[in-house]
């Protein structure tokens, strides 16, 4: 069977989700470290074969060439979670975890954006992406204390979805552009159960406990 | 912070479960708010005395919290008990976080934010049977938030303790009102009656009115609207 290969940088979120549903699913696979920073190796003719954005992450499986994190997440759901819930085929589920999904790469890019620039420069502002970044964190927590009211603990019926895998690295990083989590107190309560799920990675910025 | 020498509401009770951590603030000032496995709600100044980490960052075990930096641990009385990197040391007890009054009463978690005193006050809010629908936070001064709102609701707090009572919207939702911030406003909403009182649906129906509120003063206050001076002293009522 062709190795599943995950081309990764450490403290890149994006690749960090694909590694965190890897982990949940208990899925071996080899991890190719890229030098993004300072090197931007993934924007040399190399990766920009694999992907022609210059972004990560990027997973092959022999042949087969897939980038962007949501889409790397459908894929390992489909192809290696047999009871699946990550993915789950009902479908009014599987459109909810798609809209969720479709969240996490548009309104949540501001957040990844702006978390990219007060990691590697310094003394400029950043104010538009992390307003914009606030705004989704708060409708993310509208959405999660509405599903705290109705008894639900995951962005997404009854169990732990890709969706839920997707939207947290955004939200649990954003101290690293200055967003605390005082006016999240839903978001808080859903961080501490993701933490729980067996399999859960850590990155750095993420502790496991809380 | 004069006209500050109430209690201050800065969570739901049930929002903070037993042996989590939180951090919040008055008048943009931080607190770390905690509950230990016991049960037992704290309120403290959010700094660990090491290297000034928000202790709300941290982790509870059991009826001590600990630091996220270097682990150290803090017994209920705020007093340092262990550092890792000295297991064996006898830890001095200068070594300590201030810690404040803290009360739950209608289903809000309240903070006396003064340490001077020997004993805090009561908090002259009686205690009912109510049902928690959400903390819901505003980017808009709290004296303009709360002067807004009095147009809208009865305020059936005590002096210097704004409780809003929303009479004429379904379900009588009640507000505790936190003044988070020179430009960000808590309200802490309730619905009278327990649990199983409630018909169904009703939190979730509150929490929608609650968005639409919150929606409505963003537009019609602006954020800036005072200066930060203000909220933290006159207009605050006292």
């Amino acid at each position: 069977m062709a190795e599943l290969m995950l081309h990764d940088y450490e403290l890149d979120e994006q690749c960090y989700k694909v590694r965190l549903l890897l982990g949940v699913l208990a899925r071996r696979y080899r991890r190719v470290s890229v030098d993004v920073y300072p090197g931007r190796e993934q924007c040399g003719a190399r990766y920009l074969r694999l992907n022609p954005l210059g972004a990560l992450p990027i997973l092959t499986e022999g042949e087969f060439v897939l980038y962007g994190a949501e889409a790397i997440l459908a894929y390992l759901a489909r192809k290696y979670d047999p009871s699946r819930s990550w993915l789950p085929d009902e479908p009014a589920l599987f459109g909810e975890v798609a809209q969720w999904l479709a969240f996490a790469g548009i309104e949540l890019r501001a957040a990844s954006l702006a978390r990219l620039r007060a990691l590697l420069e310094t003394g400029t502002g950043d104010s538009d992406n992390v307003g914009a970044a606030r705004r989704a964190f708060r409708l993310m927590d509208d959405h999660m204390t509405k599903r705290e009211l109705d008894d639900a603990r995951w962005f997404v019926g009854n169990a732990a979805t890709i969706a839920d895998i997707a939207m947290f690295p955004a939200i649990a990083l954003s101290r690293d552009f200055g967003v605390d989590h005082d006016e999240y107190p839903a978001l808080r309560r859903w961080m501490a159960n993701v933490r729980t799920i067996p399999g859960f990675a850590t990155m750095p910025g993420i502790p496991a406990y809380h | 912070m004069s006209g500050t020498e109430h209690w201050h509401p800065a969570a739901l009770s049930g929002g903070l479960e037993p042996g989590r951590s939180a951090g919040t603030r008055l008048f943009d000032r931080e607190f770390c708010i905690w509950r230990d496995t016991g049960g037992v709600a704290h309120a403290w100044e959010d700094r660990c005395p090491h290297r000034g980490m928000r202790l709300s960052f941290g982790f509870v075990r059991g009826d001590r919290i600990a630091c996220l930096y270097h682990g150290w641990q803090y017994d209920e009385k705020g007093q340092c008990r262990l550092i890792p990197a000295h297991p064996t040391l006898d830890v001095p007890p200068t070594i300590c976080v201030t810690t404040f009054p803290c009360v739950e009463r209608l289903g809000v978690l309240w903070i006396y934010p003064h340490h001077m005193v020997e004993a805090p006050p009561d908090l002259p809010v009686a205690e009912r049977d109510v049902s928690p629908v959400r903390s819901l936070y505003i980017d808009c001064a709290p004296a303009a938030v709360l002067r807004a709102l009095t147009a809208h609701a009865q305020d059936i707090g005590p002096p210097g303790v704004p409780l809003l009572s929303f009479a004429s919207v379904a379900d009588q939702p009640i507000a505790a009102v936190q003044p988070f911030g020179a430009a960000k406003t808590a309200l802490h909403i309730v619905v009278p009656g327990a649990l199983r009182t409630q018909r169904p649906g009703a939190r979730r129906q509150t929490a929608e009115w609650a968005e639409e509120l919150r929606h409505d003063l963003e537009q019609t206050l602006s954020p800036g609207e005072l200066p930060s001076t203000v909220c933290g002293n006159s207009t605050w009522p006292s």
